[in-house]
């Protein structure tokens, strides 16, 4: 630690820190633009000079090391005389209209300019235009003559996303900031270049001339998509979301939140929207009352329940419901004598059912993946699924930490892979297996049930990078989770992890994963899970915000099941296929309209209010639940408020007790299943992930929402007589679609990647399994 | 004593010649009674009365959107609803003010980067039914246009004060 002086303020700060780490300690604030604090130094911009005692020029303060006994003047006439001087120069190229755009009112250099600008430009010769160029749907750069070369996105872009979206070409006067010639900026983390841009160079797409910042109000709200539960900020005018930006939280989404995060808010505003109960009768939809529609739901339910049995009752939920919604939903279940509720819709394998000693998380908090060293990541499409995580992932990986992959597709991660293994899916096992057996070895313990496996050199090399750590990370990604040998893999996950002397976690799909089974929402003893519960058609089905065309493991199944079935309650905040299979669709509020908690993959409780009132007469789903509850008889659902269903589910400042990863499963089948066949590798695309994001206008013209194409291995390809962009029929149970084919070598043999979520996909069948493809 | 002074002081007309002598006076001065609306009296280029919208001379709105004028009115008269046009630029697809709230303290004039929306020298205008004085921007824009002429002389007079 050094002392020094700013202001006449005696800072002590680290060796090593700048002068203006040392005045954001001291609480004195030195204007700047290029300066970030996640961001490298650039220090052009020039904004932050600063009088430094015994230098003869005055000095950036963001590249200035701090030194013992340097004395800083922050403000002197000297300082002062240099900022003024670098705002001039800044302001004779920069547009004086700030009227006109989008960014004012919320602009860095506005604000600074107020301080540090003239009163009058003397510059009177041209300015400097640029044209705006077309970056894709998120972002505009309509404004770009507003850039002041801060360069913040380019090493946003180098440093944070991996991915140099935008660059700065030419020199000098003609430098300007662009993408590459003709491509896109809407990677999953593209969107937070717009925050960064202290000019209006950079600015939201589809916010674009909607409102101006200063009508709006900020509400605190959280992240209904992936596990990481980001912090976000709820931007509303006249009751309608308008902006969604991040808030800052170092343990969660520090600074950034993903494009998911940030553009979804469309689908909130979308023309789908479920504003009123409907009612099927006599094959006719018919607007009806809330107080109607209620108890023909409830007399529904109680007859099936006494005509069929209550097990003929069945509740399906997404993980992106709140931990109040999926709770009251299970109680309620099980109020009427049903015990078939889960939240696990796209799971194929609940072997670990009853044997789990805990909810399943990422086993660590989500800051310390920063500080692991070597990392084992099995079956995830870990940028798209987790796109922050991926981000902390890959600063691990700079720092010096190694990445080992398992998985049946070779995505770029945007980061260094120490060793990778791709294989089939019906490999996995096998792989892990070897993996294992060669820890052991490396480890000299032993490993049982793995004695007569033949390890290869890629699960030897991964074994060897994890031996040679000390603070390894065995994290399990949504498709290892979906994968139908997913308790064996999570089983080998645990040993290997054991032999590290480490824990192993499990990257959370949704916003609730985890809240999911606190919340009980989780089949008991004698109940139905996810999949048994559509493969064995129940009378009746309560949907809890799902589209079981899209959410399901197998969608398939899940339709015969619904168009079987004699009751099907279907709660929605959207309008969608329901329609062709429901008897009443009940509009519920989306997470932007009701309070409620998720708890995220670390096993943090975060609750939130409603930003907005609901849409028409759409309600909270708790609400709702709770109703139907009285309207059922059954006992103790009279609550008032969301914090009271919370406080009877779950003691939230006491959740980390009910964690653990922990499964009493035997190892078992690890030779190999030995598929025969094309087998099917599925992937949840980062944009139609939840219903939600699939209504996000700018999401969906994005290069990742585009339609699923086929991808197989080249020679594959060839070897149907089939080129890169034909068209192909792609077959799966009693199913087929025409889908484009597209040559993807780093895919595993006998492998077909096509994508699920997706509805150009949504006629086929399970995730996993096999599949046919043949020339169209 | 007092009664004497009195009684001569009635007797005399003495209060009635003293008003007649003010009467008398003021028949000859200079008559300062504007007989409105023959007659009116001279106005202030900066004189504040109804609103109007401006246009370019080649008829395109001046206002950009900005809603300056929005945020600084003190009586939150004015209402603006803003989208991007498809060349673009943002403009107003709803820009009212509501004249039983306006104060006409003119921030909204002097707030507007583009002088879209200007005070004019109109002050005579009414309404007959409760929202005759909620001027919408197809009101607010043919006012200008009818206008133009004297707003354009008016904000030249007043340039060199600005």
């Amino acid at each position: 630690m050094i002392n020094i002086e700013i202001d006449g303020k005696l800072v002590e700060t680290e060796r090593g820190s700048t002068v203006m780490d040392a005045a954001r300690k001291a609480g004195v604030h030195i204007p700047h633009f290029c300066y970030h604090k996640k961001l490298s130094i650039a220090a052009n911009c020039r904004m932050c000079l600063v009088e430094v005692e015994k230098a003869p020029k005055p000095l950036p303060a963001c590249a200035t090391p701090a030194a013992e006994g340097m004395k800083v003047k922050t403000h002197s006439e000297m300082a002062v005389k240099a900022q003024k001087g670098v705002m001039e120069f800044l302001l004779i190229n920069h547009p004086l209209d700030c009227p006109i755009c989008d960014q004012g009112g919320e602009c860095m250099l506005q604000d600074v300019a107020m301080g540090y600008g003239g009163a009058a430009s003397r510059y009177t010769e041209e300015k400097r235009e640029v044209r705006p160029k077309d970056i894709g749907a998120l972002i505009s750069t309509q404004e770009m003559t507003r850039c002041i070369q801060c360069t913040r996105c380019v090493r946003f872009g180098q440093e944070v996303a991996d991915l140099m979206e935008l660059g700065m070409a030419f020199r000098t006067e003609h430098a300007e900031i662009m993408s590459f010639v003709n491509s896109t900026v809407d990677s999953e983390l593209s969107g937070n270049m717009i925050d960064l841009c202290p000019v209006g160079a950079l600015t939201s797409k589809p916010f674009r001339y909607t409102a101006r910042n200063w009508e709006l109000s900020r509400r605190r709200s959280v992240s209904p998509h992936d596990g990481l539960g980001s912090n976000l900020a709820v931007h509303i005018k006249n009751n309608k979301v308008l902006r969604v930006t991040p808030v800052e939280n170092e343990d969660i989404n520090e600074c950034w939140i993903s494009d998911k995060d940030r553009f979804s808010y469309e689908g909130l505003n979308s023309a789908e929207r479920l504003t009123k109960p409907m009612l099927k009768q006599d094959g006719k939809w018919q607007e009806v009352e809330w107080q109607a529609a209620l108890e023909y739901v409830a007399n529904g339910l109680r007859q099936v329940a006494k005509g069929a049995g209550a097990d003929q009752v069945a509740a399906l939920a997404t993980p992106h419901s709140t931990m109040e919604e999926l709770y009251l939903l299970q109680k309620l279940m099980r109020g009427i004598g049903s015990d078939n509720v889960d939240f696990r819709l796209r799971q194929s394998d609940f072997s670990a059912d009853g044997k789990l000693a805990g909810a399943p998380w990422l086993g660590m908090s989500v800051a310390e993946l920063n500080s692991r060293d070597r990392f084992l990541i099995v079956g995830s499409f870990l940028r798209k699924d987790h796109p922050l995580l991926a981000q902390r992932i890959r600063q691990a990986v700079k720092k010096g930490a190694q990445a080992n992959i398992v998985h049946s597709s070779d995505d770029n991660l945007l980061m260094k892979v120490a060793n990778k293994a791709i294989v089939a899916p019906s490999d996995m096992v096998g792989l892990l297996a070897q993996i294992l057996k060669a820890l052991a070895a490396e480890m000299q313990a032993s490993a049982q049930g793995v004695e007569n496996i033949v390890v290869g050199s890629e699960a030897a090399a991964i074994a060897k990078s994890l031996a040679s750590g000390e603070r390894a990370a065995v994290l399990l990604g949504n498709f290892a989770q979906q994968h139908p040998q997913a308790a064996q893999i999570a089983v080998l996950a645990e040993k290997i992890a054991a032999l590290c002397g480490v824990k192993f976690g499990y990257l959370g799909e949704a916003a609730n994963s985890v809240g999911g089974y606190l919340a009980g929402a989780v089949p008991g003893a004698k109940g139905m899970n996810a999949t048994q519960m559509l493969a064995s058609p129940r009378k009746a089905y309560v949907l809890l915000n799902v589209e079981p065309e899209l959410d399901c493991a197998d969608p398939q199944q899940a339709m015969a099941a619904m168009q079987a079935a004699d009751l099907v309650v279907a709660m929605s905040a959207f309008k969608h296929h329901a329609a062709d299979y429901a008897d009443v669709l009940l509009p519920i509020a989306p997470f932007t309209e009701t309070s409620g908690t998720f708890v995220n993959t670390e096993g943090r409780a975060q609750s939130f209010k409603g930003a907005v009132k609901p849409l028409g007469e759409a309600r909270p789903a708790w609400k709702v639940l709770r109703v139907l509850g009285n309207l059922l008889d059954v006992a103790g659902f009279d609550y008032d408020t969301s914090e009271a269903v919370r406080d009877e589910a779950v003691d939230t400042a006491n959740i980390l007790s009910s964690l653990d990863n922990h499964l009493d499963v035997a190892l078992q089948g690890v030779a190999g299943a030995g598929a025969q066949g094309l087998q099917r590798v599925a992937d949840v695309p980062i944009y139609a992930a939840d219903a939600l994001v699939r209504r996000a206008t700018a999401l969906q013209q994005t290069r990742d929402a585009a339609t699923p194409c086929v991808a197989m291995r080249g020679d594959e390809l060839q070897k149907l007589g089939v080129k890169s962009g034909d068209m192909v029929k792609v077959s799966q149970g009693n199913a087929s679609v025409r889908l484009t084919a597209c040559a993807d070598d780093g895919l595993p043999a006998g492998v077909a990647r096509v994508a699920a979520g997706h509805a150009a996909t949504a006629e086929l069948g399970a995730m996993f399994g096999t599949i046919t493809v043949e020339r169209a | 004593m007092q009664m004497i002074k009195n009684f001569f002081k009635t007797f005399m007309l003495l209060e009635l010649l003293k008003g007649m002598s003010v009467t008398g006076r003021y028949m000859f001065t200079r008559h300062i009674t504007v007989e409105y609306p023959e007659e009116r009296t001279p106005q202030s280029f900066r004189f504040r009365g109804l609103h109007a919208q401006r246009r370019y001379a080649n008829g395109e709105e001046r206002c950009i959107g900005c809603k300056l004028c929005e945020a600084v009115c003190p009586a939150l008269a004015i209402k603006i609803e803003i989208a991007e046009r498809e060349d673009g630029t943002r403009r107003t697809t709803q820009y009212d003010i509501d004249l039983t709230k306006c104060i006409f303290c003119g921030f909204c004039e002097e707030s507007c980067p583009v002088d879209a929306i200007v005070e004019t020298r109109v002050f005579e205008y009414h309404g007959e039914n409760r929202g005759d004085l909620y001027y919408t921007k197809s009101m607010l824009l043919a006012h200008g246009d009818k206008h133009e002429e004297q707003i354009a002389k008016d904000r030249a007079a007043d340039a060199k004060y600005r």
